[in-house]
Parts: structure tokens; C-alpha cells; sequence
């Protein structure tokens, strides 16, 4: 058996932030949670804070000059986190401005220390730790003053068994020369990005000593549970997309609803499959959606609907709606129009596991492209892929539809180069064949499958998709006007 | 809500009624335990802040209230204060320890909440207010 430390790892009670830090905060830390104004970093504070005292593991809370500790618990106990029953009994505020004006890191320390020792807390906030450092450059102790303050605090807090934060706002060019940065074992960044009047929320843990975080940035919301982060999906390295799908359903085929469909598809599309519709406006791209979804649900089986195209209260079809109700079917809050890919992936997963769902529908990809921040839209396909990527690797089967407009003169399958992250596509198509206006489908890719390379009519009922004959005798309809081949 | 059901109010009249005689010592011994526990969380900026506002609007009833600043020495923090309710007949320094007390924590539960505020005073006063808390619940019961 080995006796290495075995460092604990706290569950911070924040969504999302224990992945993101590579497991859950490390115990008897010493973090640095900064950011710009506003960022969140309190709020941050607090529902950590509160998520992790009790009465056997206790928390101080010191503020310091900044926001006055006043305005702070009053707006603090909007979030539904905030329990007044702990104060006191596991959390203790404790204001060092005092200290603070007596100019002397010596006495802010010893307040600390004192403090720790008559309360014994497992967690020390420092709320804002900028107020202290501002101090010292004020009365001209230096960065060597602070550095040793900091190193001192660290390591009693250590001593003490304590897992410490420290809070404080800095603009991110100064962080580098500031002595904090180098002397914390984790660094959480928050940040607040404006980009065409559309403001997004980021997270990045620039350092997490002793464990691997999940790098780069991360989008994070505040509501009035809180804050809930959304990792951004990241295709692990050596996964294997298909590995989740379970032996038996190897080979097995999805029944699609359009048994016509399903036979040009080589027999139903392939479990775990991503499936993109591509056509115009008004060619069936939603109801071929709902066949799939209600199939599904013939079957016994449970479903997720992202629906972009309109909003939930005017839910699409009678028949959606009533999946919807019987709750076999789950529908994604979609009206936001600032949504990052990441929350919409958090919330889909969210979804298909409590659903159990088998399969998922994207309708559609344009309309969720103009859901989301300016700021996503411009890396969607880069986004996109590794939402598939992690969806598909759910072992579910999804059905994305997109937009398309009939064009005559090329051939293309979406409007963001994202045809390559489907398994398959089915297209469809509008020609004009002897002055009418028709509908035309066909199966244009089924990876790793053997499938009909028919263009066949196609016709919507009311009892759905009929797909009709194959137009075998014409030529050129893909131009839209096709011609008939003796 | 009526003011008068409130927890806080009762624990406030309960102690102010305790002492018939020495109520300038024992009111501002009051206010020092208030004092202290109320800066340790907000500061001492924060809590000269809610008194003065509290001052100002209990000497519309009082006007022999002081009105100068709190003192920024601790133990003489509220010596004017005292001077002054030593001038009184002990049941008018006691109204004026009650109009002033129940303003100052109003004003803070306005603020912060009633729970985090009647927290503050059961931390403050101890067991003085302790047992009017457990007559009330005993009371809800």
C-alpha cells in the first residue's frame, strides 16, 4: 500500500465547478478566486461557502475594505444558497477594515490568526484581498512586504487546516507582477466578455496544484441559485465515439417512422448515429423530426427535442405536444438568445439522463446558431463538432435538421461546412416536374453502411412522410428541372 | 406586520424591562455588546452609520438625544449617550434606550433580513436573549 498524502478532494456545490477543476477543490488549499468587477467572484465566495460548512467544518468570512460587508450579506441572501441558519452556528463574518487602516500586515495577520484559532474553521475567505495588497503599495511596503504577507498567511492557513480564498479584483495585465499569483496552489479567473452587446459570463482555473483541471475557458451563468458553470465539452483524447454504445445495440438499427425511409437508409439508421436533414424551408424537416421522435416512443422509448425553430409555448405539432405532456419527450428551454453551445449541451445531457432518452433532435442547426451570443457564433462549427461528439458518445441517436436553400448549381448539405460530423444525411429537395412544384429525398451518406442511392418523391399527409416513387427515367434533378430519359 | 409581534422587538422590550434602576449602565452596556458584535461583522464605519441615521430619527421623540459623532475611542464610545439618559427620569431614558434600539435594528433588518439581525442580537446579548427566543418558540408551539 502506498504512503503518499492522499489529498481530499471538497465538493464545492457549485454545477459544473468540480470538473472543472479536476475533481473537486483540494483540501488545506490556498486560492486565489479573481477576476474583473462584477465578475461574480462574491457570489462565488459565498455559494462555496455555504455549500461547504457545517457545523463540524467551519467557515470565516473576512471582509475587508471594498464592498461594504453591510451591502454584502444583503445582497448575498438573494441567492437561494444563502442559509441564514448557518450564520453563526458554522459561518462567522468577521470585518478587518479596522486592521486594515492601521496600515500594518502585521495586525491584519494577527487579527486572522486570532480569529482562526477562536473558531477553529475549516474554510478562510479574504474578501477582497486587492483592499490589503492596495494598502501595502499605499504605504509603501512593496511588493517584498506583501510577498511575505502572503506567503506568512498561507502558510499558518495551511497549519491551521484550513482551505483558504482569497478574493480580489485585478484586471489581467497586472496579475503577473502580482506576488499572490505565484504563492496560490489554485487560481479561478472569472471574467465578463462583452461582444456586440451581448455579455458573456467565463471561468478559467489557471492553476490547480497537485491535479489536472480542465484548461481554457468556460461559460458560467448567475441566477438566483447561483452560479452554475458549463465545462466546455472537450473530445477526450483516445475516445472512441462509438465505445458507449453498449455490444448488443452494435449493429442495430433505429426504426425512423418512414418505413420506406428506413429500407433506403439500409434498414433503419445505425444505433448511436448522428443524422442531419438538409433541406428548404417547409420541405418536412420537423415532421420527418416528430416521426422519429413519436416512433421512438411506439417503441417505448424516451426522447429530447432541442427546438430552435419555435418557441415551447407554440410547440410545433399536435403530435410533439403530446409527447411533450405525457412527458415522454423532453423539450430544451431554448428562447434565450444568448445561450452558449455549452450550457445547451449541459442542459441537453441533463436531459437525456433524466429521460433515459434514446434519442435526441436538434431543429434546427440554423436556428440554434442565431440562439446563441454573437461571441459562439463564430466558432459554431468548431462547437457543433464537439457537441456531437459528446452527445453521440451518450450513446444516443440524434437527428439535427438545417436549413437549406435549394440551390441549382451546386451541391451542398449545409450551410456550415458541418455535414462531415454526420454519420448520415438525408436530403431533401424541391424540383419542378411538369409545372408542379415537388418534394424529393434521398440518402446521400450512411457511414459505413450500404444504403439506396434513390432520389424518390416524397409527399407529407396527414399521417406524416409517404415517400413516393423513385424517379428513375429522369435526368438532371439535382438542377431542380429534370428531365425525362426515354 | 405589526411591529410589536416581531422576535426582535421582544427580545429588546424584555431586557430593556429588566432593569428599572441603573438604566443608563445597563443600557449602555447594551449598546457596547451591540456595538462590538455589529462592527466585528460590518465594521465600525458601517455601524457609525446606522446609529447616526438612528440618532437623527429618534431625537424627533427625544430631542435631548445627542447629536455629536460617536466617540473613536471604544470604551468612551457611547459616554454621550450616557451623560445624556443620566439627565432623564430612569422611564424616560428607558424609552428613549428602546425608541433608539428597535430604529438602529430596524434599519438593519431592512438591510440584511430579520433572521440575520435577530442572529446578531441572540450573538450580542447571549442568554439574555436566548431565553426570549425560547419562550417564543415555546409559544408557537
Amino acid at each position: 500500500m502506498s504512503n503518499k498524502v492522499n489529498i481530499r478532494r471538497l465538493a464545492t456545490g457549485v454545477p459544473g465547478l468540480d470538473n472543472l477543476l479536476g475533481g473537486g477543490l483540494p483540501e488545506f488549499s490556498f486560492n486565489l478566486i479573481a477576476g474583473t468587477p462584477g465578475s461574480g467572484k462574491t457570489t462565488l465566495a459565498h455559494q462555496i461557502m455555504f455549500s461547504l460548512a457545517d457545523t463540524e467544518n467551519r467557515a470565516l468570512y473576512f471582509t475587508v475594505l471594498g464592498e461594504p460587508a453591510l451591502k454584502m450579506l444583503r445582497y448575498q441572501q438573494q441567492y437561494a444558497f444563502f442559509d441564514v441558519n448557518k450564520v453563526n452556528e458554522s459561518i462567522r463574518f468577521v470585518n478587518l477594515s479596522a486592521e486594515l487602516l492601521e496600515g500594518q500586515f502585521d495586525s491584519v495577520l494577527s487579527r486572522i490568526v486570532e480569529e482562526v484559532e477562536a473558531y477553529a474553521p475549516s474554510f478562510v475567505f479574504v474578501d477582497s484581498f486587492r483592499s490589503v495588497a492596495q494598502s501595502a503599495s499605499d504605504e509603501g511596503m512593496g511588493v517584498s512586504g506583501l510577498k511575505r504577507f502572503i506567503q506568512e498567511l498561507g502558510m499558518q492557513m495551511t497549519s491551521w487546516q484550513a482551505t483558504t480564498f482569497l478574493i480580489g479584483e485585478y484586471q489581467s495585465t497586472e496579475s503577473e507582477s502580482s506576488p499572490i499569483f505565484t504563492v496560490a496552489d489554485g487560481i479561478l479567473w472569472l471574467s465578463q466578455n462583452l461582444h456586440r452587446n451581448s455579455a458573456v459570463r467565463k471561468m478559467q482555473v489557471i492553476k490547480m496544484r497537485g491535479q489536472s483541471q480542465a484548461t481554457g475557458l468556460h461559460t458560467f451563468r448567475v441566477s438566483d441559485k447561483g452560479i452554475e458553470v458549463y465545462p466546455r465539452a472537450i473530445i477526450k483524447e483516445g475516445t472512441d465515439i462509438k465505445t458507449t454504445i453498449a455490444d448488443s445495440d452494435m449493429g442495430k438499427r433505429v426504426p425512423i417512422g418512414v418505413t420506406d425511409l428506413e429500407e433506403m437508409l439500409g434498414g433503419g439508421l445505425p444505433a448511436g448515429y448522428s443524422v442531419l436533414v438538409v433541406g428548404p424551408s417547409g420541405s418536412g424537416k420537423t415532421i420527418l423530426a416528430t416521426q422519429f421522435l413519436s416512433e421512438g416512443v411506439r417503441r417505448g422509448e424516451t426522447g429530447v427535442i432541442a427546438a430552435f425553430e419555435k418557441s415551447p409555448s407554440q410547440l410545433l405539432s399536435k403530435d410533439l405536444n403530446e409527447m411533450v405532456t405525457n412527458g415522454k419527450v423532453g423539450v430544451i428551454n431554448t428562447r434565450s438568445l444568448e445561450l452558449s453551445i455549452d450550457q445547451t449541451l449541459h442542459d441537453m445531457i441533463e436531459m437525456i439522463n433524466q429521460m433515459q432518452a434514446s434519442r435526441v433532435v436538434i431543429d434546427s442547426l440554423s436556428g440554434f446558431e442565431l440562439a446563441l451570443a454573437p461571441e459562439f457564433q463564430e466558432d459554431f462549427r468548431g462547437s457543433l463538432y464537439r457537441m456531437v461528439a459528446e452527445l453521440t458518445n451518450l450513446g444516443v441517436t440524434i437527428l439535427m435538421t438545417s436549413e437549406l436553400e435549394d440551390r441549382y448549381t451546386d451541391l451542398r448539405f449545409s450551410p456550415f461546412g458541418s455535414a462531415f460530423l454526420a454519420d448520415a444525411i438525408i436530403v431533401q429537395r424541391y424540383i419542378e416536374l411538369e409545372g408542379v412544384f415537388k418534394r424529393v429525398i434521398s440518402v446521400v451518406k450512411v457511414r459505413g453502411s450500404d444504403h439506396s442511392k434513390d432520389i424518390r418523391l416524397f409527399d407529407i399527409t396527414d399521417s406524416g412522410i409517404i415517400i413516393g416513387e423513385t424517379l428513375s427515367n429522369y435526368g438532371g434533378i439535382m438542377s431542380g428541372r429534370p428531365t425525362h430519359e426515354m | 406586520m405589526e411591529t410589536g409581534c416581531l422576535l426582535r422587538h421582544q427580545i429588546i422590550e424584555n431586557l430593556i424591562s429588566q432593569h428599572t434602576d441603573d438604566v443608563a449602565d445597563a443600557a449602555i452596556h447594551r449598546w457596547e455588546l451591540l456595538a462590538a458584535k455589529i462592527i466585528s461583522i460590518i465594521g465600525e464605519g458601517g455601524f457609525n452609520a446606522l446609529y447616526t441615521r438612528s440618532a437623527f430619527l429618534a431625537r424627533s421623540t427625544f430631542s435631548w438625544l445627542p447629536a455629536n459623532p460617536l466617540s473613536t475611542h471604544t470604551d468612551a464610545r457611547f459616554a454621550d449617550l450616557k451623560k445624556s439618559m443620566e439627565g432623564q427620569t430612569p422611564a424616560l431614558a428607558s424609552a428613549a434606550d428602546r425608541l433608539l434600539l428597535i430604529t438602529l435594528t430596524d434599519i438593519l433588518a431592512s438591510l440584511i433580513g430579520e433572521d440575520l439581525t435577530t442572529r446578531i442580537l441572540r450573538s450580542a446579548w447571549g442568554n439574555d436573549a436566548a431565553s426570549v427566543s425560547g419562550q417564543e418558540s415555546k409559544h408557537e408551539q
